[in-house]
């Protein structure tokens, strides 16, 4: 019988290990008993409710403030042009920077050790000083966003260069090809996957960016009102919050995933 | 001449660095900028001086660097814990992806006011905002390590007679070290990233906290002293683990070489 029933138990076992179409019904099932426990425990009083807050109560105040009241949009207004103005600020100066900075031997050399300075400081530790810059609104923020999202793209467009095969640059010359001709058809292609994991890794920063900022000293956007309501206990309102910043990040990740997937195809085509 | 060449990258960089030091202590010294503003590197100084003296500097630097050492250390064992468990059971990567997915993508520091409320203000929350910044990284990287074994090891393995027991000790794990030190070397980083940034929103001592304090006061050259020491320390941070890293590149297998 033993024996028996450790048989079936293996293929039970080894039948959901290889099964490869059951990933989407264990993370649903996974993530189902998670808001389940997390509903159920603070009802069964096992937990205290102020502190883990209930999805239902999440749901409720999430209702509240995108249809009842205004607020939430302007919040969101605030933190978006923050996010955007300074994103595409850091993409403006970041891509040409790295670009030079890696095309120009003696550019590296010196710029190289201030760029990996500020890439190994914990950049969050700039924020109070950009708020004696530049005050407490909008701009000290997209100070934060372009610093934070600028430094990865600068290093990974400088790698993209380096890891332009150089015999190709060699050839194009050889075959007479202007500065522009190896610039756009060599160079540019050669580093576009670096350049692209460098805006990846510059848009997840900039998110952290825009919203340390606006934890730490400010008078709207999302993370103001994540810290407001942290401050007033109200644990709803800042799973709410939590959960609208995570969406960002996700879906921003996403797309960009996405973009890279597509521009890759370009490069192998074009 | 092929001596300064052989050196222009080193010599470049001291004078990159030294550059920016004057232009810094002249445009102060020549009335170009408000010292109020930038202060300038010498009162920098003076204010590094005094805090060794006093031993601020030293309060700061041992609180900030305990706070890092328990979270990252808390980090290392559950990140390769748990790693190492997703990344050789199917059925945790399907039912723990959707979780680890989100924390990876979303801004960590948005987690802070959660902590707060639940740990209070202080040591603990900056403990677990750095263990949360750090572990995701090092987990995902450790779990990668493991799913990305060379099959044709897995295969030769298998074919010698190898159980599922050697597979994964003598096989899996030794080749998902590099991975795993990649998970590590990013997570420096991040934890340090945590502590500063932790300390910075609500902490009474560390180096973020003096930041943060200093900020306030609008006392300049205080804020700046303590950013050169987070600085330095983030430089040297980095440094040691590179090194440390440097050592496992031998582990590298087949294709990842």
């Amino acid at each position: 019988m033993e024996t028996k029933f450790d048989e079936m138990n293996r293929t039970l076992r080894v039948s959901l290990i290889r099964a490869k179409g059951s990933r989407p019904l264990i993370s649903f099932l996974s993530v189902t008993l998670f808001l389940v426990m997390w509903e159920l425990l603070p009802r069964l009083n096992l937990v205290n409710a102020s502190y883990i807050s209930q999805p239902s109560r999440v749901l409720t105040v999430a209702a509240e403030e995108i249809f009842h009241k205004g607020e939430f949009f302007d919040h969101l207004y605030v933190s978006f042009i923050e996010f955007s103005m300074g994103f595409i600020l850091a993409l403006a100066v970041g891509i040409p920077l790295g670009m030079i900075i890696g095309v120009f031997r003696k550019v590296r050399y010196l710029l190289d050790p201030p760029i990996m300075a500020l890439w190994s400081t914990p950049m969050l530790a700039l924020i109070p000083l950009f708020i004696l810059w530049l005050g407490v609104g909008v701009e000290s923020k997209l100070a934060v966003v372009f610093i934070m999202a600028v430094i990865p793209i600068i290093v990974n467009a400088v790698a993209g260069i380096r890891e332009v095969d150089f015999p190709l640059v060699r050839a194009a010359r050889s075959f007479c090809a202007k500065q522009r001709d190896i610039f756009i058809k060599i160079l540019l292609p050669g580093s576009l996957p670096a350049l692209m994991t460098g805006v990846r890794l510059g848009l997840g920063r900039a998110i952290m960016g825009m919203v340390a900022g606006e934890m730490y000293c400010s008078t709207k956007g999302l993370g103001h009102q994540l810290m407001a309501s942290g401050q007033a206990f109200r644990m709803d309102l800042v799973v709410f919050y939590v959960s609208v910043v995570c969406l960002l990040g996700v879906s921003a990740t996403n797309l960009m995933r996405k973009l890279e997937t597509r521009l890759q195809r370009w490069r192998t085509t074009g | 001449m092929s001596l300064i060449r052989g050196y222009a990258a080193l010599i470049l960089g001291i004078l990159s660095f030294i550059i920016i030091l004057a232009v810094w202590e002249l445009s102060v010294y020549l009335d170009l900028i408000n010292p109020f503003f930038v202060s300038n590197p010498t009162a920098i100084l003076v204010v590094l001086k005094e805090q060794i003296i006093t031993g601020e500097l030293f309060d700061n630097l041992s609180v900030s660097l305990v706070e890092f050492a328990v979270g990252y250390g808390a980090a290392i064992i559950v990140g390769l814990l748990l790693g190492l468990l997703i990344g050789w059971y199917k059925v945790m990567d399907y039912a723990l992806d959707p979780f680890i997915w989100t924390l990876y993508a979303a801004p960590s520091i948005a987690f802070y006011p959660i902590f707060i409320v639940i740990l209070g203000l202080g040591k603990p929350t900056v403990i677990a905002i750095t263990f949360k910044l750090a572990v995701v990284l090092i987990l995902v990287n450790t779990a990668a390590g493991i799913k990305n074994v060379d099959p044709s090891l897995i295969r030769v393995a298998r074919s010698f007679g190898a159980r599922r027991f050697d597979l994964f000790f003598k096989v899996a794990l030794p080749a998902s070290v590099p991975l795993m030190m990649a998970g590590l070397r990013l997570g420096v980083g991040r934890a340090f990233m945590g502590v500063v940034a932790a300390e910075l929103f609500g902490s009474a001592a560390g180096l973020g906290a003096s930041i943060s304090y200093y900020g306030g006061l609008l006392k300049t050259s205080n804020m700046l002293a303590s950013l050169v020491v987070v600085t330095a320390l983030g430089v040297l941070m980095t440094t040691i683990i590179s090194i440390i890293e440097g050592h496992f590149d031998s582990w590298r297998t087949g294709i990842g070489k």
